[in-house]
């Protein structure tokens, strides 16, 4: 039960946004992908969800080669994720904005929504129960009913995370969730991703803050203009002479 | 949560009562029970383009082409092979959907400027094929003779027919908005790369819920057509497309009410209009006037804040989901 990235290439244009990466992703686990601006994270992110299309390599989902399935199938087959700019409706109620990551586990037919059948209501209340749990969960239940537009970027992060959890996803991919959020939010959020591990999620981590990664993560991938650099444990990471010289710079010694 | 069902039943209980309210006063005069039923089809025609439109961002200028469909559908069935106009109901329902779906499919993954050009077009097609139809649609000529409802005889009959199906559509609509394809679709409407990231697949929800709001203006179209007993090339034209839209924008496309407002608004100040031709300097002006006063249409527009000096400008420019359209 793994995500396997192989050797994935992705071009845009003459730029080789990503070269022959590869990672493997196990559920349960969380694993880091640390890399300057640029570097490739992203893009990453995007050849596993389908948003990009990669020029070769494969992406292998649960022994199923996903390479042909359309961004929307490959978050239907269970790969959640969230954007490094956050991509919402800020009229939306947080509330909502959550709701509407619980569309890939509709099993109701238009028909029946159309007539809110008894099955279709019940099918939004649990819905609506579930939401509240995950509002909840990332102490997000006092602004249920404000409008996205209203909430500082680091609150909008956690509703974008909310969502991509409401999706019930085997993998979950989150782009800098934790970028301009308090230190208790921080804390708040890193529970709940080894919560969702422990539940069996593979969460795949973009993240620049470093110590929330040697906190968390077994396991970080470290990119470099496109290209593996290295990985391994955080603590090795940590100490590689190559890793602090691109990442934190000179100075940062 | 407590009380969402009557939530639910909101928009279609008001309608609901302020035609009981109404009704008493009209009921002997054929003049105004006329006009309400056309108010009715006309608010059936206008909520599709809210759900089209304010929904789903699709601006469609053919809503009256595709009740002209429902319409001549119906009335071909009637008039030429004498069937049940429930025969023509259920062909007035499905055939719109059947010419929207693939259309919607084919272009929705364009901007929304060439889909509306699209439906442009398919309202000229359409217009053309009717006046070269022979005796098939009549023709130049139109088809006159359809049937009254054998189950709706007479005006005040018709006017509650239609006012039930207006109160019916609403509320199946507002069951929509309030699931998980109303919360798709007005992600998709914003951000299709989001709603793909939903996992929503965003042309095929966009065509279907495309083909639901085309069939809407099909209803619409099946009831106009046994209301005026004909139908000609220049019955629902291009013109009253642009009417309907017209309402949708003026009451505020993206509520419940909205639609409905705007229809009986329009309807009732052409009946006070001197000739046919200061209507369209009249709708230009109330048009631009809604535009530049609530480009959310008069109960998409939150009045309250409105008035306690603008302080937020910038949220002119996204509607807020209807939930409750505005009634409450």
């Amino acid at each position: 039960m793994t995500i396997e990235v192989k050797d994935v290439t992705v071009r845009f244009g003459g730029v080789t946004a990503l070269k022959d990466a590869s990672l493997t992703l196990d559920r349960g686990k969380i694993l880091a992908v640390v890399g300057p601006n640029g570097s490739g994270k992203s893009t990453l992110f995007n050849a596993i969800t389908g948003m990009a299309k990669p020029a070769a390599g494969t992406v292998i989902v649960d022994d199923k080669r996903i390479d042909d399935l359309p961004a929307y199938k490959r978050i239907a087959w269970g790969v959640a994720r969230t954007f490094q700019t956050p991509r919402f409706d800020p009229k939306v109620t947080v509330e909502e904005a959550v709701l509407c990551g619980f569309f890939r586990l509709r099993r109701t037919s238009t028909m029946a929504s159309l007539l809110r059948t008894p099955n279709a209501a019940a099918e939004e209340k649990r819905f609506r129960d579930r939401c509240d749990e995950i509002l909840d969960d990332l102490k997000l239940s006092e602004f249920r009913s404000q409008q996205m537009s209203e909430l500082p970027m680091g609150r909008v992060r956690l509703v974008e995370v909310a969502r991509a959890v409401a999706n019930e996803p085997k993998y979950i991919l989150l782009d800098e969730p934790a970028a301009g959020l308090a230190v208790d939010e921080q804390l708040m959020l890193s529970h709940e991703m080894r919560r969702l591990a422990e539940r069996g999620v593979g969460v795949l981590l973009v993240e620049h803050n470093f110590n929330l990664i040697r906190e968390l993560a077994e396991h970080v991938v470290v990119l470099k203009e496109g290209s593996m650099l290295l990985e391994g444990t955080p603590e090795t990471i940590a100490k590689n002479q190559a890793f602090i010289e691109t990442y934190l710079g000179s100075t940062g010694r | 949560m407590q009380g969402s069902r009557l939530k639910l039943l909101m928009p279609a209980l008001s309608v609901v009562v302020v035609i009981a309210v109404i009704s008493p006063f009209i009921f002997s005069s054929p003049f105004w029970l006329d006009n309400s039923v056309l108010v009715a089809i006309f608010s059936l025609m206008a909520l599709s383009v809210g759900m089209a439109y304010g929904q789903a961002g699709i601006l469609s200028i053919a809503p009256a082409a595709f009740a002209s469909v429902g319409a001549f559908a119906t009335s071909v069935v009637t008039t030429r092979y004498g069937l049940s106009p429930l025969i023509g109901l259920v062909l007035a329902l499905v055939l719109p959907m059947v010419l929207a779906y693939p259309m919607a499919r084919a272009i929705t993954r364009l901007s929304p400027l060439p889909l509306s050009i699209a439906t442009l077009l398919l309202s000229l097609v359409l217009e053309l094929a009717i006046r070269e139809g022979g005796d098939f649609t009549g023709g130049y000529i139109g088809l006159s003779g359809i049937p009254t409802l054998w189950f709706a005889p007479n005006l005040v009959s018709m006017h509650i027919l239609g006012w039930m199906l207006v109160a019916l559509v609403l509320i199946l609509y507002v069951n929509l908005t309030n699931s998980a394809i109303g919360r798709a679709v007005r992600t998709a409407r914003h951000d299709p790369l989001r709603a793909t990231a939903d996992g929503v697949h965003v042309p095929s929800l966009l065509a279907v819920y495309f083909a639901l709001s085309a069939s809407v203006a099909g209803l619409a179209g099946w009831l106009y057509a046994h209301h005026l007993t004909y139908m000609g090339p220049d019955s629902l034209t291009m013109h009253v497309s642009i009417k309907i839209m017209l309402m949708a924008v003026i009451g505020g496309a993206s509520t419940f009410l909205g639609p409905i407002l705007g229809a009986a608004f329009l309807t009732l100040i052409t009946l006070y209009l001197p000739a046919a031709e200061t209507q369209g300097m009249i709708f230009g002006a109330v048009l631009i006037v809604v535009l530049l006063v609530a480009p959310n249409g008069v109960l998409g527009t939150d009045w309250r804040t409105f008035f306690n000096g603008k302080k937020r400008k910038s949220d002119v420019a996204r509607v807020q989901p209807a939930v409750g359209g505005g009634a409450a």
